[in-house]
């Protein structure tokens, strides 16, 4: 009789295999699908508080209303894809390029990439009150230098052309090194010889950039996109202590619309609409990837 | 000869012992008894340090034990809903921003000082600070008039008008009065940008919302009809509140950064410790940020004065306010040593050491002090004399989306995105559809020309 099936029928390991991950299937249910199931049922209700109780009501017409009829939602959806699209590919071109560079050096590898993930263990509160003193106008950082230089100073958080993508530099200057990381993990791995041979052939640095190494790197880009626009998607920290979302509305970010709704208003039964839909879009954005990455794994 | 140098020192002992204020130390200030370890939920600001010190000296009077559990502003409100939503248990003692007390209150999450003990008394010289520690469940009006006692105010915040002595008397001119003479002054005394006349806080969200309140309330202007009787027709959308906002863009504007859209408080307070702006509109609790040296390139060059008015105005102020408040999940033993820890912090003795360590206090009678006499407590009487005219606002159970509303649209204004009239006609229909979903009887004035 055999460890794997000590009776020898079959029927120990069919049935062992099940109630072995059942532990597993428990505590994921309990910590993720009870509080979404939850969350659901808030998405649906309007709850409100009296006499030390919470009393709930459902009014999902009155939560989409509220969706539709809400005048700051719309702005808050254009400003994050904007931040989306911008800064991840800002972040994707300088990561790779960063990979690259560092994958290709003969020594120093692993200073350069111990030095170059510092960003990332900083923690957000500090980076955002670091970054909000350097654009400060009057005596931040960066008009010092432009004031060094004869030149005006810029109301980097304060305008509304330009509070966004100050917040951006910030987001690239913090998650550049994530991608790094990824990236440079996939070209280390590249394989030897394959590069060789391409190059016995003549093929020239920019061939083998285009028609070999972006190819194999195909999905760890695609695992690493994925990641950074799920997160830039999510983004709060920064954008709550540069600039809380002003002036006016040219900085505000589906996160923090969210926080205002569910923290500061108080709509706990829209907030949780808001979140529900923020999730919707995220696990698409998980499913477009995860289409793209087997593609690219069956080429 | 030895007997009149003895009768001497004794009277003088004597005279010693009975100055106001000068109590001994070792006297507890109330006898409030044994009482059961008490843990407060209190915000990170400013007045920390001197209520902390208080509290110091309360254990070492009383011997009771108490905890602060310190937090950022939005922290608080955070624990205080876990906390009260899962039935309580972790404080006895619950500090509110007043924006927070009606979502509290109409929660029923804190208890009445009379359902402790039936015979707590408010003591007279102790300042309702517009009632926002009273609670009429029946109107959901905060107001003494048939209300509870929910709480008292630990540290009530207006805003006066700061200035530097010295940049004014330089150019020979007095305090300003009315908002012209702040706009006069800015063009005698500032070299920009080296120094700026006047600086307003105008960020979006609480900042502007609260600054601009002042100068609507200077001109008699509201938001809401007459909430405390359940009119809430809006009036935001009116004539004095566009003259009252148009003024406060154009004193940002003339005297100010040329950012005023993205200026906090913490900007207003560094700009004005550095010595960049002359003359600031900021609540009073940060007064003690421009007496420390090492906070402080100004040290003793500022002085305050009640809020300029606009030309026929009249004077007014915005109560900003920390309640303290006794959970009412909490256990009998935390309720009755918050309550213990309420009737020693309300004294005369207490509130005395509180201002002397960069407290406010909040007893008319500790204003009126020797204190208000010493060069170091000169803000006493301006707090004193905008505390007669200055009002609780937002005090409905929808003020939080209404803070909201015209911190936007405010703000919005300030930056030019919208114009006065726009930014106020827009908010004014924007409350009006919040109203008119919670049932409320509302309506709206006439809009605004654009």
């Amino acid at each position: 009789m055999s460890l794997r099936d000590p009776r020898g029928d079959g029927v120990f390991s069919a049935t062992f295999k099940y109630w072995s991950v059942a532990p597993a299937v428990l505590v994921l249910a309990a910590l993720t699908v009870l509080p979404a199931l939850a969350l659901l049922r808030m998405s649906v209700s309007t709850i409100t508080f009296s006499e030390g109780h919470e009393h709930w009501a459902l009014t999902p017409a009155r939560n989409f209303a509220a969706l539709f009829t809400d005048p700051g939602l719309a702005a808050t959806v254009v400003n994050t894809l904007l931040f989306v699209i911008v800064a991840v590919a800002i972040e994707m071109v300088v990561g790779l390029a960063l990979a690259l560079l560092v994958g290709g050096l003969a020594r120093g590898k692993g200073l350069m990439r111990t030095l170059l993930i510092v960003p990332i263990l900083v923690p957000p509160v500090a980076i955002g009150n670091m970054f909000k003193l350097m654009y400060n106008y009057d005596f931040g950082l960066f008009n010092q230098i432009l004031g060094a230089l004869g030149l005006p100073a810029v109301s980097w958080l304060g305008s509304t052309s330009l509070a966004l993508w100050s917040i951006v530099l910030v987001d690239v200057w913090h998650w550049v090194p994530f991608v790094f990381l990824i990236l440079f993990a996939a070209v280390e791995a590249l394989p030897i010889d394959v590069m060789e041979a391409a190059h016995v052939d003549g093929a020239n640095r920019w061939q083998m950039l285009r028609r070999i190494k972006l190819p194999l790197l195909m999905p760890a880009i695609v695992v690493a996109l994925v990641f950074r626009a799920i997160l830039a998607f999510k983004a709060f920290d920064e954008v709550y202590l540069l600039t809380g979302g002003g002036p006016g509305t040219s900085s505000e970010l589906v996160s923090l619309h969210l926080y205002r709704v569910f923290f500061e208003q108080n709509q706990l039964g829209y907030g949780a609409l808001l979140s529900v839909l923020t999730i919707v879009v995220v696990l698409s954005m998980l499913a477009a990837g995860r289409r793209v990455v087997v593609g690219a794994g069956a080429a | 000869m030895r007997f009149i140098r003895k009768l001497a020192m004794t009277v003088a002992s004597l005279l010693l012992v009975a100055a106001p204020g000068a109590r001994s130390a070792d006297k507890p200030f109330a006898e409030v008894g044994k009482q059961a370890p008490l843990t407060m939920l209190v915000p990170a600001t400013p007045w920390l340090p001197a209520f902390s010190k208080l509290v110091e000296q309360y254990e070492a009077q009383t011997g009771n034990v108490v905890k602060l559990d310190v937090n950022p502003f939005a922290g608080v409100l955070d624990k205080a809903r876990n906390d009260v939503h899962s039935g309580g248990g972790t404080y006895g003692a619950l500090f509110l921003d007043t924006q927070w007390t009606i979502e509290m209150y109409e929660g029923g999450f804190v208890a009445p000082f009379t359902d402790i003990d039936p015979a707590f008394v408010m003591p007279k010289e102790v300042l309702t600070y517009g009632d926002s520690g009273y609670w009429n469940a029946q109107k959901r009006w905060r107001t003494s008039n048939g209300g509870k006692l929910m709480g008292f105010t630990v540290l009530g915040n207006v805003q006066v008008w700061y200035y530097r002595t010295d940049a004014l008397k330089a150019a020979g001119l007095a305090p300003p009065k009315t908002w012209d003479d702040v706009l006069a002054s800015c063009a005698k005394i500032a070299k920009p940008p080296a120094t700026y006349g006047a600086v307003l806080r105008a960020e979006r969200g609480n900042g502007i919302r609260y600054d601009w309140m002042q100068w609507m309330v200077e001109r008699n202007g509201s938001v809401v009809k007459d909430p405390e009787n359940g009119d809430f027709t809006v009036t935001l959308n009116s004539p004095a509140n566009k003259a009252s906002l148009d003024q406060f863009i154009e004193v940002g504007k003339k005297c100010g950064p040329p950012n005023p859209g993205s200026i906090g408080q913490g900007d207003v307070i560094q700009l004005v410790a550095t010595g960049k702006a002359l003359q600031a509109q900021i609540v009073l609790a940060a007064w003690s940020n421009f007496e420390d040296p090492k906070k402080s390139a100004v040290v003793g060059k500022l002085d305050v004065v009640p809020l300029p008015i606009p030309t026929g105005g009249v004077p007014g102020g915005v109560i900003g306010n920390w309640n303290y408040t006794i959970a009412k999940g909490a256990s009998s033993g935390q309720k009755k040593s918050a309550l213990a820890f309420a009737q020693w912090f309300l004294t005369y003795d207490a509130q005395y050491a509180y201002a002397k360590d960069g407290g406010i206090p909040n007893r008319t009678d500790v204003l009126a002090s020797d204190l208000a006499r010493d060069p170091a407590y000169r803000w006493m009487h301006a707090y004193a004399e905008t505390m007669k005219s200055a009002t609780q606002e937002l005090g409905y159970v929808e003020g939080p989306q209404v803070e909201q509303i015209l911190g936007l649209r405010l703000n919005q204004a300030v930056i030019g995105e919208l114009s006065s009239a726009k930014a106020l006609n827009v908010a004014a229909k924007e409350i009006h559809d919040v109203f008119a979903k919670n049932g409320r009887k509302t309506g709206i004035g006439p809009m605004l020309p654009e």
